[in-house]
């Protein structure tokens, strides 16, 4: 499993995750910081690069594999979570990164977030949350607040936002964090705590988007507002009080574990792996393929010797 | 004596029609017979109306027959409520329950006067052998043993392992029920010899089974360890399957959220490195679509399973229809090629399982199997598989030369390139939809753009030599032809026997390999053809226009295209072929 994270007797730096391709974002986005602080988590945790998968959808925040020296996957758009959940069943050693921005993973792929918490594989979902379609050129998006003008809503949204944390906290969740990267120590020590932990977690990075993102919410006012959740006291076990707190996603940026379950449920490939080892002693020759299936009630039957 | 028998019978959901019929091809196949059954119902969840057709022949069989050598009617309104999927002719023996109350000269079958009409008491026989209507279908089964000497014994056996558990009273009501059924048989002959003769002596075994498991066995046979996919009808049963034994070796199935996670998971399982499989029917299809062509640009092996049902839409969801051709050679956007392949019976679905994972691996590209309610749900005699006749492909890995730095996507002259998975150190890439160089970094240059879309196309073009995917037999200077596929490929198959068997000449293409469209094999089949008839379940003739794109077709070139549940029999091809020889 990865959160045991089995020390490779080589010692990995932060730049040996970092690959020679050069970043597409605009100079001055949050995802330079975001994808810096990965660098910085996964050399706290030194796996080898090729043991890790990382895998995202389409936006400007997946093409986050392909500045990391993992095995990446930049999939279609929506589909990270489900595509990622294979691999993980697949191979249960692998550490299993995935990103994405907001209109990614609550829009297009909303679908899938719920089903990979009530599953609880051993991965880390990272959603740098813009409150914008920025890739599209500045449409709105699932976290964008009511009333926001953008290119798609010119006088002003009509909807409610998505509230990523609540609706993680909501479908039962065990590790939901919330990140920044004006605080870069704290979010790569965030991103490395959700790594190690065993099942799903969910970090939502405040990420924001220079060229068609709100000016008041930039980086260089980033720091100053953030709220650092150890510092008020917050007991990360507590899931009620991390819901009320979540309450504030719009208004107060909190960083820091809003929870983590003390008694988190089985993981997903253990499962598996228990259910493999379980049956692996009823294997039957392949030529039986056939005449096993009615005994077992399956509609195949051998019906002459 | 016949060598050949087709029964069909329909009753109300609690008549045991079906069940019926299950123990009737139980104990054909027991006593060495091939057979098919297959079932039709309303559309209710439970109960409302249900029927089945069971062909049994002392030879193989590859379709369900046309028109009925034996009807049995529990009632006129269900009977009728399945029209010509039971059709009655002149040489049809119909039995009818005598409880209609209907004279057997006053039978609601319009136009027809069948070779004989029996009223029978089935019901009334039924509880005075075992005091219950239930044992009604054993009555059934009792008069057809007697009429076409069908396995008396082995019938007998049957209804004894059904029976065991529910008591001696109810196992001696049933064994009644068949006893009187075959003594009525007995007191009251047929005019006619309709005696089924005995089945060939054949010594291999025989497994019966539909080609939804067919299909699930041959994937964990291929070595498939992982499959992601959502319920559907008529597909469910592969997951079903899969769900039960893919741990024993080792693999897992997901049960995704919904169809474009299943394939998704999939996508990710082969990208982890090992064989995964989906399998879906039209409306799941439509779905996967955007998936199955990140899979065709990231070049990752995969296996989906369309079960075709009646559409668009929603459909007719328990009904055959070839109609999802179109979908699956040309839905995905861009310049993209996608093998498809078609098994023709449930025994054939083993094999094309089998190649389509092979075809996946070799070539690194989705494949899909179009499979047919039909076909997936019917039950049939197979032999059981020979792992000797099957090769199995792995695909191409890099050689330790070949990695660090690793070229994922290199060209090469076949077009593949080896693959490595996350894991193999030194094979680390980034995998991507997004166009790619040889490297799979991202790019939008035209010329790489262009070098790739050719990359992936010409490591196809071995597929153009398959012959092996085609069957194809007959008259080898005819100028008649026909062509099918799919389970429709059976009645084609035995339409242009019986045709020769008349001295017509005539030759017979059944491509298994549907796309791409082997061009040399089409041209050489075409040759000698004057005219040509092309024969498929789908309302505009999706294979017939689909050839005429590729290939320069004979003089004569038409269809016998129908909807989805509207049968196409042996009888209407040999009609057909027999319009062509004399015009």
């Amino acid at each position: 499993m990865s959160n045991e994270c089995p020390l490779s007797p080589e010692v990995f730096t932060a730049k040996d995750y970092r690959s020679s391709l050069k970043p597409i974002w605009c100079p001055g986005c949050g995802d330079y910081g975001v994808v810096t602080a990965i660098y910085r988590a996964l050399a706290a945790i030194n796996r080898p690069p090729h043991e890790i998968a990382f895998i995202s959808g389409i936006g400007c925040s997946s093409r986050i594999p392909g500045y990391t020296t993992a095995y990446g996957f930049n999939t279609v758009h929506g589909r990270a979570l489900p595509i990622a959940q294979g691999i993980k069943m697949a191979n249960p050693d692998l550490l299993v990164l995935v990103a994405g921005g907001d209109g990614d993973g609550f829009s297009i792929g909303g679908g899938h977030v719920a089903h990979a918490i009530r599953r609880n594989p051993s991965l880390t979902y990272i959603v740098m949350d813009n409150q914008i379609y920025g890739l599209t050129k500045g449409q709105l998006s699932p976290t964008s607040p009511r009333g926001l003008k953008t290119s798609s809503t010119q006088y002003g949204s009509m909807e409610d936002p998505v509230n990523p944390l609540l609706y993680v906290l909501a479908y039962g969740a065990s590790f939901v964090a919330q990140g920044a990267p004006g605080d870069m120590d704290g979010l790569a020590k965030l991103i490395e705590q959700a790594i190690r932990f065993p099942g799903f977690s969910f970090v939502n990075i405040q990420s924001p988007c220079i060229t068609y993102g709100d000016p008041e919410t930039q980086l260089k006012t980033q720091k100053a507002r953030i709220r650092k959740l150890e510092a008020e006291g917050h007991d990360p076990s507590n899931r009620l009080r991390a819901m009320e707190l979540a309450q504030e996603y719009g208004t107060t940026l909190y960083t820091g574990v809003f929870y983590q379950n003390p008694n988190p449920p089985p993981t997903y490939e253990s499962l598996i792996r228990a259910r493999q080892q379980a049956l692996q002693g009823a294997d039957s020759p392949l030529e039986d393929l056939l005449e096993k299936s009615a005994e077992n009630g399956g509609n195949g039957e051998l019906v002459a010797g | 004596m016949v060598d050949d028998l087709i029964i069909g019978m329909a009753g109300s959901g609690g008549d045991g029609i079906v069940s019926a019929g299950e123990s009737l091809i139980n104990a054909a196949a027991k006593e060495g017979y091939y057979a098919i059954l297959t079932k039709s119902f309303g559309s209710q969840i439970r109960g409302g109306e249900s029927s089945c057709r069971l062909r049994l022949s002392t030879q193989p069989v590859l379709n369900p027959g046309g028109v009925l050598d034996v009807a049995v009617v529990l009632n006129w309104e269900d009977f009728l409520r399945f029209g010509c999927e039971l059709p009655v002719g002149p040489e049809t023996i119909v039995i009818y329950e005598d409880k209609t109350g209907v004279e057997p000269a006053l039978i609601p079958l319009k136009g027809v006067r069948p070779a004989a009409v029996l009223k029978v008491p089935m019901e009334a026989m039924a509880l005075k052998a075992a005091g219950v209507l239930l044992a009604k279908n054993n009555v059934v089964l009792g008069l057809l043993a007697g009429w076409f000497g069908l396995a008396h014994q082995s019938i007998l056996g049957g209804i004894r392992k059904k029976f065991a558990k529910k008591g001696e009273a109810v196992l001696k009501g049933n064994e009644q029920a068949f006893a009187a059924g075959l003594d009525y048989a007995e007191h009251n002959p047929l005019g006619v010899d309709r005696r089924l003769g005995t089945p060939s002596p054949d010594s291999r075994r025989k497994i019966l089974t539909d080609g939804n498991d067919m299909c699930a066995a041959a994937a964990l046979f291929a070595g498939c360890k992982f499959f992601g996919g959502y319920p559907i009808t008529p597909a469910s049963e592969i997951m079903q399957y899969l769900s039960r034994e893919i741990w024993k070796h080792g693999g897992s199935v997901l049960q995704a959220e919904d169809e474009i996670a299943g394939i998704a998971a999939a996508v990710g399982a082969s990208f982890a490195g090992i064989k995964s499989m989906t399998a879906t029917s039209g409306p799941g299809l439509s779905l996967k679509t955007e998936v199955l062509g990140l899979a065709s640009v990231a070049e990752l092996p995969l296996v989906c399973v369309d079960v075709q049902r009646g559409g668009p839409s929603t459909g007719m969801p328990t009904k055959r229809e070839q109609a999802d051709l179109f979908a699956a050679v040309f839905s995905a956007h861009g310049d993209t090629v996608r093998p498809v392949l078609a098994p023709i019976s449930v025994e054939d679905s083993f094999g094309i399982t089998v190649e389509a994972f092979n075809i996946a691996e070799q070539f690194q590209t989705p494949v899909i199997v179009l499979s047919d309610q039909e076909i997936a749900q019917r039950k049939e005699t197979v032999h059981p598989v020979d792992p000797s006749a099957f090769k199995l492909v792995e695909r191409l890995r890099p050689s330790s030369k070949e990695l660090d730095p690793y070229v994922r996507f290199r060209f090469t002259e076949s077009g593949i390139s080896p693959i490595s998975h996350p894991g193999m150190k030194g094979g680390n890439y980034l995998a991507a939809g997004i166009e790619h160089n040889e490297l799979g970094a991202p790019t939008a240059n035209g010329e790489m753009h262009a070098r790739m879309n050719d990359k992936r196309l010409k490591k196809m073009a071995p597929l153009h030599q398959r012959r092996d995917l085609f069957i194809i037999e007959g008259d080898a200077d005819a100028e008649i032809g026909l062509i099918s596929w799919g389970s429709v490929a059976g009645v084609a198959i035995e339409a242009a026997k019986l045709a020769r068997a008349e001295g017509i000449k005539v030759k017979l293409l059944i491509p298994k390999l549907l796309y791409p469209i082997a061009e040399d094999i089409f041209a050489d089949f075409f040759k000698p053809l004057k005219k040509c008839l092309v024969v498929e379940q789908s309302h505009q003739g999706q294979l017939y226009r689909l050839i005429r794109m590729w290939a320069a077709v004979p003089p004569s070139y038409s269809v016998l295209a129908k909807s989805g549940s509207n049968p196409i029999t042996p009888e209407e091809v040999l009609e057909k072929t027999r319009e062509m020889a004399r015009a």
